[in-house]
Protein backbone atom coordinates (compact mmCIF):
# COMPACT_ATOMS: atom_id res chain seq x y z
CA UNK A 1 0.00 0.00 0.00
CA UNK A 2 1.74 3.24 -0.70
CA UNK A 3 0.88 6.02 1.50
CA UNK A 4 -1.19 8.07 -0.54
CA UNK A 5 -4.42 6.05 -1.76
CA UNK A 6 -6.57 8.66 -3.38
CA UNK A 7 -10.44 8.41 -2.22
CA UNK A 8 -11.60 8.77 -5.91
CA UNK A 9 -9.30 7.69 -8.56
CA UNK A 10 -10.63 8.34 -12.12
CA UNK A 11 -8.24 6.62 -14.97
CA UNK A 12 -8.60 6.80 -18.43
CA UNK A 13 -12.49 7.25 -18.73
CA UNK A 14 -13.92 7.70 -21.85
CA UNK A 15 -18.80 7.37 -22.68
CA UNK A 16 -20.17 7.94 -25.68
CA UNK A 17 -23.30 8.53 -26.50
CA UNK A 18 -24.18 7.33 -30.18
CA UNK A 19 -21.49 9.53 -32.02
CA UNK A 20 -20.66 11.91 -29.38
CA UNK A 21 -17.98 11.52 -27.27
CA UNK A 22 -19.04 12.91 -24.41
CA UNK A 23 -15.73 12.29 -22.16
CA UNK A 24 -12.31 11.38 -23.70
CA UNK A 25 -9.85 9.51 -21.70
CA UNK A 26 -10.48 11.52 -18.12
CA UNK A 27 -8.02 10.91 -15.22
CA UNK A 28 -7.76 12.40 -12.15
CA UNK A 29 -7.71 12.32 -8.24
CA UNK A 30 -9.00 13.72 -5.53
CA UNK A 31 -7.62 12.76 -1.38
CA UNK A 32 -9.62 13.03 1.52
CA UNK A 33 -10.93 16.68 2.43
CA UNK A 34 -9.91 18.06 -1.48
CA UNK A 35 -12.91 20.61 -2.75
CA UNK A 36 -12.54 19.87 -6.47
CA UNK A 37 -14.63 22.57 -8.35
CA UNK A 38 -15.18 21.40 -11.97
CA UNK A 39 -15.77 24.24 -14.66
CA UNK A 40 -16.34 23.85 -18.37
CA UNK A 41 -18.79 24.83 -20.75
CA UNK A 42 -22.04 23.14 -21.36
CA UNK A 43 -21.96 19.56 -23.17
CA UNK A 44 -18.26 18.93 -22.09
CA UNK A 45 -19.25 16.02 -19.78
CA UNK A 46 -19.04 17.61 -16.24
CA UNK A 47 -22.76 16.26 -15.39
CA UNK A 48 -21.48 12.90 -16.96
CA UNK A 49 -18.50 12.47 -15.15
CA UNK A 50 -20.22 13.60 -11.52
CA UNK A 51 -22.76 10.33 -12.80
CA UNK A 52 -20.38 7.98 -13.74
CA UNK A 53 -19.26 8.68 -9.90
CA UNK A 54 -21.91 7.18 -8.25
CA UNK A 55 -22.89 4.78 -11.41
CA UNK A 56 -26.19 6.51 -12.90
CA UNK A 57 -24.00 5.95 -15.72
CA UNK A 58 -21.83 3.60 -17.08
CA UNK A 59 -18.34 4.02 -18.44
CA UNK A 60 -17.37 2.58 -21.80
CA UNK A 61 -14.21 2.21 -20.73
CA UNK A 62 -12.07 3.25 -18.24
CA UNK A 63 -11.90 2.65 -14.41
CA UNK A 64 -13.11 4.86 -11.37
CA UNK A 65 -12.33 3.54 -7.62
CA UNK A 66 -13.60 5.17 -4.64
CA UNK A 67 -12.20 4.12 -1.27
CA UNK A 68 -13.06 0.81 -1.55
CA UNK A 69 -15.50 0.67 -4.04
CA UNK A 70 -14.57 -0.20 -7.73
CA UNK A 71 -17.33 1.59 -9.23
CA UNK A 72 -17.08 0.86 -12.72
CA UNK A 73 -17.12 -2.68 -11.93
CA UNK A 74 -20.36 -4.02 -13.16
CA UNK A 75 -20.86 -6.52 -10.53
CA UNK A 76 -20.92 -4.10 -7.32
CA UNK A 77 -23.31 -3.20 -4.90
CA UNK A 78 -24.61 -0.24 -6.70
CA UNK A 79 -26.67 0.78 -3.64
CA UNK A 80 -23.82 0.16 -1.13
CA UNK A 81 -21.96 2.75 -3.21
CA UNK A 82 -23.88 4.96 -3.72
CA UNK A 83 -24.54 4.86 0.33
CA UNK A 84 -21.14 6.38 0.05
CA UNK A 85 -21.47 9.44 -2.77
CA UNK A 86 -24.11 11.59 -1.86
CA UNK A 87 -25.66 13.72 -4.61
CA UNK A 88 -26.65 17.45 -4.88
CA UNK A 89 -28.53 17.98 -8.17
CA UNK A 90 -28.99 21.11 -10.61
CA UNK A 91 -32.78 20.55 -10.45
CA UNK A 92 -33.16 19.41 -6.99
CA UNK A 93 -35.61 16.57 -6.83
CA UNK A 94 -36.82 16.84 -3.34
CA UNK A 95 -39.08 14.54 -2.81
CA UNK A 96 -42.14 16.40 -3.75
CA UNK A 97 -44.32 14.53 -1.47
CA UNK A 98 -42.52 14.49 1.70
CA UNK A 99 -42.08 17.66 4.43
CA UNK A 100 -38.21 18.40 4.53
CA UNK A 101 -37.68 16.28 7.63
CA UNK A 102 -38.61 13.30 5.65
CA UNK A 103 -36.89 13.83 2.74
CA UNK A 104 -33.95 13.32 5.29
CA UNK A 105 -35.39 10.82 7.28
CA UNK A 106 -36.19 8.31 3.95
CA UNK A 107 -32.47 7.55 3.43
CA UNK A 108 -32.10 7.12 7.09
CA UNK A 109 -34.76 4.58 7.72
CA UNK A 110 -34.76 2.57 4.44
CA UNK A 111 -30.76 2.58 3.30
CA UNK A 112 -29.78 3.07 7.15
CA UNK A 113 -31.49 1.32 8.94
CA UNK A 114 -32.08 3.84 11.60
CA UNK A 115 -35.39 3.47 14.14
CA UNK A 116 -37.99 6.29 13.68
CA UNK A 117 -36.71 8.26 16.49
CA UNK A 118 -32.95 7.92 15.97
CA UNK A 119 -33.76 8.94 12.31
CA UNK A 120 -36.20 11.76 13.48
CA UNK A 121 -32.98 12.99 15.85
CA UNK A 122 -30.32 13.02 13.07
CA UNK A 123 -31.90 14.62 10.38
CA UNK A 124 -33.20 17.53 12.56
CA UNK A 125 -29.28 17.86 12.80
CA UNK A 126 -28.70 17.98 9.33
CA UNK A 127 -31.17 20.37 8.76
CA UNK A 128 -30.01 22.51 11.35
CA UNK A 129 -26.40 22.26 9.83
CA UNK A 130 -27.93 24.03 6.70
CA UNK A 131 -29.99 26.73 8.86
CA UNK A 132 -33.37 25.30 8.24
CA UNK A 133 -34.07 23.97 12.16
CA UNK A 134 -37.79 26.02 11.63
CA UNK A 135 -38.58 24.56 8.26
CA UNK A 136 -38.92 20.94 9.23
CA UNK A 137 -42.06 20.48 8.32
CA UNK A 138 -42.93 22.30 5.51
CA UNK A 139 -43.31 20.94 2.61
CA UNK A 140 -40.80 21.49 -0.61
CA UNK A 141 -43.95 23.50 -2.46
CA UNK A 142 -43.56 25.59 0.16
CA UNK A 143 -40.03 26.53 0.14
CA UNK A 144 -38.11 29.18 -1.71
CA UNK A 145 -35.30 27.72 -3.93
CA UNK A 146 -32.43 28.02 -2.11
CA UNK A 147 -34.32 26.52 1.15
CA UNK A 148 -35.07 23.84 -1.16
CA UNK A 149 -31.78 23.03 -2.07
CA UNK A 150 -30.20 23.59 1.49
CA UNK A 151 -33.06 20.78 2.00
CA UNK A 152 -31.44 18.51 -1.03
CA UNK A 153 -27.63 19.33 0.94
CA UNK A 154 -29.17 17.90 4.29
CA UNK A 155 -30.14 14.88 2.63
CA UNK A 156 -27.18 14.25 0.87
CA UNK A 157 -25.10 14.79 4.54
CA UNK A 158 -27.77 12.38 6.25
CA UNK A 159 -26.25 9.40 4.46
CA UNK A 160 -22.34 10.37 5.47
CA UNK A 161 -20.93 10.00 2.57
CA UNK A 162 -17.24 9.54 2.30
CA UNK A 163 -17.84 11.98 -1.15
CA UNK A 164 -20.36 14.52 -1.91
CA UNK A 165 -21.29 15.54 -5.75
CA UNK A 166 -22.49 18.90 -6.73
CA UNK A 167 -24.09 18.96 -10.21
CA UNK A 168 -24.58 22.45 -11.05
CA UNK A 169 -26.60 23.24 -7.61
CA UNK A 170 -27.36 27.04 -8.02
CA UNK A 171 -27.82 27.64 -11.50
CA UNK A 172 -31.39 26.69 -10.90
CA UNK A 173 -32.05 29.16 -8.16
CA UNK A 174 -32.41 32.77 -8.37
CA UNK A 175 -29.52 35.07 -8.40
CA UNK A 176 -30.33 36.51 -4.79
CA UNK A 177 -30.66 32.88 -3.68
CA UNK A 178 -27.50 31.41 -4.65
CA UNK A 179 -25.77 32.58 -1.35
CA UNK A 180 -27.17 30.78 1.28
CA UNK A 181 -26.57 27.94 -1.09
CA UNK A 182 -22.95 28.89 -1.60
CA UNK A 183 -22.55 29.43 1.85
CA UNK A 184 -23.58 26.11 3.32
CA UNK A 185 -21.45 24.59 0.90
CA UNK A 186 -18.54 26.50 1.64
CA UNK A 187 -19.23 25.35 5.43
CA UNK A 188 -19.07 21.93 4.51
CA UNK A 189 -15.84 22.38 2.58
CA UNK A 190 -14.20 23.96 5.53
CA UNK A 191 -15.52 21.42 7.84
CA UNK A 192 -13.20 18.41 5.99
CA UNK A 193 -15.80 17.47 3.36
CA UNK A 194 -14.40 15.80 0.24
CA UNK A 195 -16.48 17.53 -2.04
CA UNK A 196 -16.78 17.17 -6.52
CA UNK A 197 -18.40 20.37 -7.27
CA UNK A 198 -20.11 21.09 -11.05
CA UNK A 199 -19.92 25.04 -10.87
CA UNK A 200 -19.92 28.19 -12.23
CA UNK A 201 -19.60 30.22 -8.74
CA UNK A 202 -15.68 31.24 -9.18
CA UNK A 203 -16.75 32.96 -5.65
CA UNK A 204 -16.94 29.53 -3.90
CA UNK A 205 -14.34 28.42 -6.41
CA UNK A 206 -11.97 30.68 -5.32
CA UNK A 207 -12.81 30.28 -1.70
CA UNK A 208 -13.36 26.98 -0.91
CA UNK A 209 -11.80 25.05 -3.56
CA UNK A 210 -8.54 22.87 -3.18
CA UNK A 211 -8.73 22.75 -6.98
CA UNK A 212 -10.13 23.33 -10.25
CA UNK A 213 -10.76 21.63 -12.99
CA UNK A 214 -11.47 23.06 -16.32
CA UNK A 215 -13.08 20.10 -18.91
CA UNK A 216 -14.02 21.05 -22.39
CA UNK A 217 -15.52 18.56 -25.15
CA UNK A 218 -14.98 15.34 -22.94
CA UNK A 219 -11.67 16.16 -21.68
CA UNK A 220 -9.75 17.89 -18.65
CA UNK A 221 -8.37 20.81 -20.68
CA UNK A 222 -6.53 22.05 -17.12
CA UNK A 223 -5.99 21.95 -14.06
CA UNK A 224 -4.63 23.71 -10.96
CA UNK A 225 -5.34 25.39 -8.02
CA UNK A 226 -8.65 27.74 -8.75
CA UNK A 227 -6.73 31.38 -7.91
CA UNK A 228 -3.96 30.27 -10.96
CA UNK A 229 -6.60 28.69 -13.13
CA UNK A 230 -8.91 31.82 -12.83
CA UNK A 231 -6.07 34.37 -12.94
CA UNK A 232 -3.16 33.22 -15.50
CA UNK A 233 -5.39 30.05 -17.25
CA UNK A 234 -2.50 28.40 -19.46
CA UNK A 235 -5.55 27.22 -22.07
CA UNK A 236 -6.93 29.27 -24.65
CA UNK A 237 -10.27 27.38 -23.92
CA UNK A 238 -10.34 28.35 -20.62
CA UNK A 239 -9.16 31.74 -20.50
CA UNK A 240 -12.48 32.55 -22.88
CA UNK A 241 -14.55 30.58 -21.43
CA UNK A 242 -14.23 31.90 -17.72
CA UNK A 243 -14.60 35.30 -19.28
CA UNK A 244 -17.51 34.65 -20.47
CA UNK A 245 -18.77 33.34 -17.09
CA UNK A 246 -17.28 36.66 -15.57
CA UNK A 247 -18.85 38.33 -17.52
CA UNK A 248 -22.59 36.88 -17.08
CA UNK A 249 -21.73 36.69 -13.16
CA UNK A 250 -20.66 40.22 -13.29
CA UNK A 251 -17.56 39.24 -11.32
CA UNK A 252 -14.05 40.44 -11.92
CA UNK B 1 -80.34 49.14 -18.35
CA UNK B 2 -79.54 50.67 -15.30
CA UNK B 3 -81.04 47.82 -13.24
CA UNK B 4 -78.64 45.87 -14.65
CA UNK B 5 -75.81 46.48 -12.06
CA UNK B 6 -78.31 46.27 -9.14
CA UNK B 7 -79.75 42.95 -11.09
CA UNK B 8 -76.09 41.36 -11.10
CA UNK B 9 -75.63 41.88 -7.45
CA UNK B 10 -78.16 40.24 -6.27
CA UNK B 11 -77.57 37.61 -8.69
CA UNK B 12 -73.90 36.92 -7.07
CA UNK B 13 -74.92 37.58 -3.55
CA UNK B 14 -77.82 34.88 -4.75
CA UNK B 15 -75.14 32.66 -5.96
CA UNK B 16 -73.39 32.92 -2.41
CA UNK B 17 -76.48 31.89 -0.69
CA UNK B 18 -77.51 28.88 -3.07
CA UNK B 19 -73.75 27.85 -2.80
CA UNK B 20 -74.01 27.04 1.12
CA UNK B 21 -77.88 26.09 0.54
CA UNK B 22 -76.68 23.71 -2.18
CA UNK B 23 -73.98 22.38 0.19
CA UNK B 24 -76.37 21.62 2.86
CA UNK B 25 -78.67 20.19 0.59
CA UNK B 26 -76.21 17.90 -0.61
CA UNK B 27 -74.94 16.90 3.27
CA UNK B 28 -79.14 16.55 4.12
CA UNK B 29 -79.52 14.63 0.97
CA UNK B 30 -76.59 12.23 1.77
CA UNK B 31 -77.76 11.76 5.82
CA UNK B 32 -81.23 10.89 4.28
CA UNK B 33 -80.24 8.43 1.66
CA UNK B 34 -77.29 6.81 3.71
CA UNK B 35 -79.71 6.93 6.83
CA UNK B 36 -82.25 5.19 4.43
CA UNK B 37 -80.19 2.80 3.32
CA UNK B 38 -78.31 1.44 6.62
CA UNK B 39 -81.59 1.45 8.80
CA UNK B 40 -82.92 -1.20 5.93
CA UNK B 41 -79.75 -3.14 5.77
CA UNK B 42 -79.74 -3.09 9.77
CA UNK B 43 -83.70 -4.22 9.82
CA UNK B 44 -82.74 -7.02 7.09
CA UNK B 45 -79.62 -8.67 8.66
CA UNK B 46 -79.17 -7.19 12.06
CA UNK B 47 -82.34 -6.98 14.06
CA UNK B 48 -83.63 -10.34 15.21
CA UNK B 49 -86.68 -11.51 13.51
CA UNK B 50 -89.90 -10.14 14.48
CA UNK B 51 -88.41 -6.92 15.42
CA UNK B 52 -88.34 -4.34 12.58
CA UNK B 53 -90.36 -5.13 9.60
CA UNK B 54 -89.76 -8.21 7.20
CA UNK B 55 -86.84 -7.63 4.33
CA UNK B 56 -88.41 -6.04 1.40
CA UNK B 57 -91.38 -4.35 3.38
CA UNK B 58 -91.45 -0.56 3.88
CA UNK B 59 -91.37 1.30 7.20
CA UNK B 60 -94.64 3.24 6.24
CA UNK B 61 -97.48 1.85 5.07
CA UNK B 62 -98.13 2.65 1.41
CA UNK B 63 -101.64 2.93 1.57
CA UNK B 64 -101.12 6.05 4.44
CA UNK B 65 -99.48 8.09 1.31
CA UNK B 66 -101.44 7.08 -1.04
CA UNK B 67 -103.95 10.33 -0.46
CA UNK B 68 -100.71 12.23 -0.63
CA UNK B 69 -99.70 11.32 -3.90
CA UNK B 70 -99.95 7.84 -6.05
CA UNK B 71 -96.33 8.00 -7.03
CA UNK B 72 -95.18 8.40 -3.65
CA UNK B 73 -97.10 5.66 -2.54
CA UNK B 74 -95.58 3.28 -5.48
CA UNK B 75 -92.28 4.79 -4.58
CA UNK B 76 -92.83 3.63 -1.06
CA UNK B 77 -94.30 0.33 -1.78
CA UNK B 78 -91.26 -0.89 -4.05
CA UNK B 79 -88.00 1.42 -2.74
CA UNK B 80 -87.42 -1.01 0.01
CA UNK B 81 -86.64 -4.24 -2.06
CA UNK B 82 -84.70 -1.62 -4.54
CA UNK B 83 -82.80 -0.87 -0.87
CA UNK B 84 -82.35 -4.30 -0.20
CA UNK B 85 -80.84 -5.16 -3.62
CA UNK B 86 -78.60 -2.30 -3.84
CA UNK B 87 -76.90 -3.80 -1.10
CA UNK B 88 -75.42 -6.14 -3.47
CA UNK B 89 -74.50 -3.47 -5.92
CA UNK B 90 -72.55 -1.93 -3.05
CA UNK B 91 -70.47 -5.03 -2.08
CA UNK B 92 -69.82 -5.99 -5.31
CA UNK B 93 -68.62 -2.44 -6.63
CA UNK B 94 -66.60 -2.21 -3.28
CA UNK B 95 -65.70 -5.67 -2.81
CA UNK B 96 -64.11 -5.53 -6.33
CA UNK B 97 -62.53 -2.12 -6.47
CA UNK B 98 -60.75 -2.78 -3.31
CA UNK B 99 -59.14 -5.91 -4.60
CA UNK B 100 -58.38 -4.63 -7.92
CA UNK B 101 -56.58 -1.42 -6.66
CA UNK B 102 -54.32 -4.00 -4.88
CA UNK B 103 -53.40 -5.95 -7.60
CA UNK B 104 -53.53 -3.11 -10.14
CA UNK B 105 -50.65 -1.57 -8.16
CA UNK B 106 -48.26 -4.26 -9.27
CA UNK B 107 -49.57 -4.68 -12.56
CA UNK B 108 -49.07 -1.38 -13.18
CA UNK B 109 -45.83 -1.13 -12.09
CA UNK B 110 -44.39 -4.05 -14.12
CA UNK B 111 -45.94 -2.21 -16.76
CA UNK B 112 -44.00 0.68 -16.53
CA UNK B 113 -40.81 -0.58 -14.81
CA UNK B 114 -40.52 -4.65 -16.16
CA UNK B 115 -39.00 -5.87 -18.66
CA UNK B 116 -40.83 -9.07 -19.22
CA UNK B 117 -43.31 -8.66 -16.89
CA UNK B 118 -44.29 -5.42 -18.76
CA UNK B 119 -45.25 -7.55 -21.68
CA UNK B 120 -46.87 -9.82 -19.60
CA UNK B 121 -48.50 -7.19 -18.09
CA UNK B 122 -49.75 -5.03 -21.20
CA UNK B 123 -51.24 -8.75 -22.69
CA UNK B 124 -53.30 -8.94 -19.78
CA UNK B 125 -54.10 -5.14 -20.27
CA UNK B 126 -55.69 -5.50 -24.20
CA UNK B 127 -57.08 -8.39 -23.26
CA UNK B 128 -59.43 -7.48 -20.76
CA UNK B 129 -60.13 -4.02 -22.40
CA UNK B 130 -60.60 -5.50 -25.73
CA UNK B 131 -63.14 -7.97 -24.63
CA UNK B 132 -66.65 -7.33 -23.62
CA UNK B 133 -67.59 -7.55 -19.79
CA UNK B 134 -70.19 -9.31 -20.46
CA UNK B 135 -68.30 -11.94 -22.66
CA UNK B 136 -66.17 -12.23 -19.71
CA UNK B 137 -68.86 -13.00 -17.13
CA UNK B 138 -70.35 -15.58 -19.03
CA UNK B 139 -66.59 -17.33 -19.86
CA UNK B 140 -66.16 -17.68 -15.88
CA UNK B 141 -69.90 -18.76 -14.58
CA UNK B 142 -70.80 -20.71 -18.07
CA UNK B 143 -67.80 -21.89 -19.56
CA UNK B 144 -65.64 -22.50 -16.55
CA UNK B 145 -68.66 -22.98 -14.29
CA UNK B 146 -66.74 -21.04 -11.11
CA UNK B 147 -69.66 -20.86 -9.04
CA UNK B 148 -69.40 -24.42 -8.14
CA UNK B 149 -66.40 -23.54 -6.29
CA UNK B 150 -67.90 -21.48 -4.22
CA UNK B 151 -71.46 -23.94 -3.39
CA UNK B 152 -69.97 -24.89 -0.27
CA UNK B 153 -69.41 -21.24 1.61
CA UNK B 154 -72.58 -20.24 3.63
CA UNK B 155 -74.70 -18.02 2.26
CA UNK B 156 -78.09 -16.31 2.98
CA UNK B 157 -78.57 -13.48 4.87
CA UNK B 158 -76.16 -10.67 5.04
CA UNK B 159 -73.81 -13.26 3.00
CA UNK B 160 -73.50 -13.31 -0.59
CA UNK B 161 -74.48 -16.77 -2.48
CA UNK B 162 -71.98 -18.21 -4.51
CA UNK B 163 -72.84 -16.77 -7.78
CA UNK B 164 -72.24 -13.56 -6.13
CA UNK B 165 -68.26 -14.23 -5.82
CA UNK B 166 -68.07 -15.15 -9.24
CA UNK B 167 -68.86 -11.86 -10.27
CA UNK B 168 -66.36 -10.16 -7.86
CA UNK B 169 -64.03 -12.05 -9.44
CA UNK B 170 -65.12 -11.04 -12.99
CA UNK B 171 -65.30 -7.28 -11.97
CA UNK B 172 -61.78 -7.84 -9.88
CA UNK B 173 -60.01 -8.83 -12.93
CA UNK B 174 -61.91 -6.18 -15.73
CA UNK B 175 -61.10 -3.50 -12.69
CA UNK B 176 -57.46 -4.26 -12.56
CA UNK B 177 -56.95 -3.87 -15.96
CA UNK B 178 -58.43 -0.08 -16.46
CA UNK B 179 -57.41 0.56 -12.57
CA UNK B 180 -53.57 -0.24 -13.63
CA UNK B 181 -54.35 2.15 -17.27
CA UNK B 182 -55.45 4.60 -14.78
CA UNK B 183 -52.53 4.43 -12.33
CA UNK B 184 -49.33 3.73 -15.15
CA UNK B 185 -50.36 6.98 -16.64
CA UNK B 186 -50.28 8.29 -13.30
CA UNK B 187 -46.57 6.55 -12.09
CA UNK B 188 -45.78 8.15 -16.14
CA UNK B 189 -46.31 11.42 -15.13
CA UNK B 190 -44.07 11.13 -11.61
CA UNK B 191 -40.80 13.20 -12.48
CA UNK B 192 -37.80 10.53 -13.83
CA UNK B 193 -35.27 12.39 -11.66
CA UNK B 194 -37.46 11.57 -8.53
CA UNK B 195 -36.55 8.01 -9.05
CA UNK B 196 -33.10 9.31 -9.85
CA UNK B 197 -32.69 11.68 -6.44
CA UNK B 198 -33.73 8.23 -4.50
CA UNK B 199 -31.50 6.17 -6.13
CA UNK B 200 -29.03 8.28 -5.51
CA UNK B 201 -28.98 7.82 -1.76
CA UNK B 202 -28.76 4.34 -1.94
CA UNK B 203 -32.39 3.55 -2.35
CA UNK B 204 -32.71 0.43 -4.20
CA UNK B 205 -34.66 0.37 -7.30
CA UNK B 206 -37.67 -1.19 -5.70
CA UNK B 207 -37.89 1.04 -2.19
CA UNK B 208 -37.81 4.01 -5.07
CA UNK B 209 -40.71 2.99 -6.10
CA UNK B 210 -42.71 2.05 -3.27
CA UNK B 211 -41.48 5.06 -1.27
CA UNK B 212 -41.10 7.75 -3.94
CA UNK B 213 -42.67 7.35 -6.90
CA UNK B 214 -46.01 5.55 -5.96
CA UNK B 215 -47.27 8.09 -3.34
CA UNK B 216 -46.88 10.85 -5.63
CA UNK B 217 -48.78 8.57 -8.86
CA UNK B 218 -51.33 7.58 -6.54
CA UNK B 219 -52.02 11.02 -5.74
CA UNK B 220 -51.91 11.56 -9.78
CA UNK B 221 -54.51 9.07 -10.41
CA UNK B 222 -57.40 9.51 -8.00
CA UNK B 223 -59.58 11.76 -10.41
CA UNK B 224 -59.44 8.99 -13.21
CA UNK B 225 -59.34 6.60 -10.78
CA UNK B 226 -62.73 7.63 -9.50
CA UNK B 227 -64.01 7.39 -12.90
CA UNK B 228 -63.53 3.39 -12.67
CA UNK B 229 -65.10 3.70 -9.19
CA UNK B 230 -68.55 5.14 -10.82
CA UNK B 231 -68.05 3.15 -13.97
CA UNK B 232 -68.18 -0.16 -12.15
CA UNK B 233 -70.99 0.91 -9.87
CA UNK B 234 -73.07 0.94 -12.69
CA UNK B 235 -71.30 -1.85 -14.32
CA UNK B 236 -71.95 -4.11 -11.56
CA UNK B 237 -75.72 -4.16 -13.08
CA UNK B 238 -74.21 -6.74 -15.67
CA UNK B 239 -73.97 -9.21 -12.32
CA UNK B 240 -77.31 -9.88 -13.52
CA UNK B 241 -76.87 -11.65 -16.63
CA UNK B 242 -75.09 -14.26 -14.26
CA UNK B 243 -78.62 -14.14 -11.71
CA UNK B 244 -76.74 -12.00 -9.46
CA UNK B 245 -79.69 -10.21 -7.87
CA UNK B 246 -78.28 -7.27 -7.68
CA UNK B 247 -80.09 -3.90 -8.43
CA UNK B 248 -80.81 -4.31 -11.44
CA UNK B 249 -81.71 -7.65 -11.21
CA UNK B 250 -84.31 -7.31 -8.77
CA UNK B 251 -85.63 -3.67 -10.67
CA UNK B 252 -86.04 -6.62 -13.57
CA UNK B 253 -88.23 -8.90 -12.11
CA UNK B 254 -90.32 -6.50 -10.00
CA UNK B 255 -90.95 -4.57 -13.42
CA UNK B 256 -92.00 -7.87 -15.02
CA UNK B 257 -94.48 -8.71 -11.93
CA UNK B 258 -96.48 -5.82 -12.51
CA UNK B 259 -95.38 -3.64 -15.66
CA UNK B 260 -94.58 -0.80 -14.39
CA UNK B 261 -91.33 -0.72 -16.24
CA UNK B 262 -90.67 3.65 -16.19
CA UNK B 263 -91.71 3.54 -12.42
CA UNK B 264 -89.20 0.89 -11.30
CA UNK B 265 -86.46 2.06 -13.24
CA UNK B 266 -87.10 5.73 -12.30
CA UNK B 267 -86.62 4.58 -8.42
CA UNK B 268 -83.49 2.39 -9.72
CA UNK B 269 -82.17 5.43 -11.67
CA UNK B 270 -82.49 7.39 -8.05
CA UNK B 271 -80.48 4.99 -6.46
CA UNK B 272 -77.85 4.70 -8.76
CA UNK B 273 -77.40 8.40 -8.69
CA UNK B 274 -77.56 8.34 -5.28
CA UNK B 275 -74.58 6.03 -5.05
CA UNK B 276 -72.83 7.39 -7.49
CA UNK B 277 -72.53 10.88 -6.48
CA UNK B 278 -72.00 10.00 -2.99
CA UNK B 279 -68.66 7.63 -4.74
CA UNK B 280 -67.39 11.43 -6.34
CA UNK B 281 -68.20 13.24 -3.14
CA UNK B 282 -66.25 10.61 -1.17
CA UNK B 283 -63.42 10.91 -3.89
CA UNK B 284 -63.42 14.57 -4.10
CA UNK B 285 -63.15 14.26 -0.27
CA UNK B 286 -59.84 11.76 -0.18
CA UNK B 287 -58.47 13.62 -2.96
CA UNK B 288 -58.77 17.08 -0.84
CA UNK B 289 -57.60 14.58 2.23
CA UNK B 290 -54.48 13.24 0.99
CA UNK B 291 -53.04 16.75 -0.94
CA UNK B 292 -49.94 18.15 -0.38
CA UNK B 293 -48.90 21.62 -0.55
CA UNK B 294 -46.95 21.83 -4.09
CA UNK B 295 -47.67 18.58 -5.87
CA UNK B 296 -50.33 18.01 -8.71
CA UNK B 297 -53.54 19.06 -8.96
CA UNK B 298 -53.31 21.47 -5.77
CA UNK B 299 -50.54 23.57 -7.80
CA UNK B 300 -53.34 25.24 -9.90
CA UNK B 301 -55.43 26.55 -7.46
Amino acid sequence: MSDHDPLLAVESVSKRYGDERVLNDVSFTMDRGDVTVMMGPSGSGKSTLLRCVNRLTDVDSGEIRLGDHRVTDPGIDVDALRRDVGMVFQDINLFTHLTALKNVTLGLREVRGFSKDDAREAATEQLERVGLGDQLDSYPGELSGGQKQRVGIARALAMEPDLLLFDEPTSALDPELVGEVTAVMADLAAGGMTMLVVTHEKGFAREAATDALFLDAGSIAERGPPAQLFENPENERTAEFLDRVSTVSGEP
Amino acid sequence: MSETGATRTTADTGRVVSGSLGRWLTIAGGVLFWGWLLARWLNNWLLPAGVGVPPGESFLDPAAVAPISDSLAFAVEYLPQLADAAWLTVVLTVVSIALGFVLAVPVSVARVYGTYSSTVSLAFTELIRGTPLLAQLFVLYYALNLSTLFRGLPDGGVLPSAVVYVAIIGFTINSVAYQAEYIRSALLSVDREQLTAARAIGLSQRQGIRHVVLPQALRFAIPGWSNELVYLIKYSSLAAFITVPELFNVARSIAADNFAYTGIFALVAVLYLGLVISASKLMAGVERRVAIPGLGSTTSQ
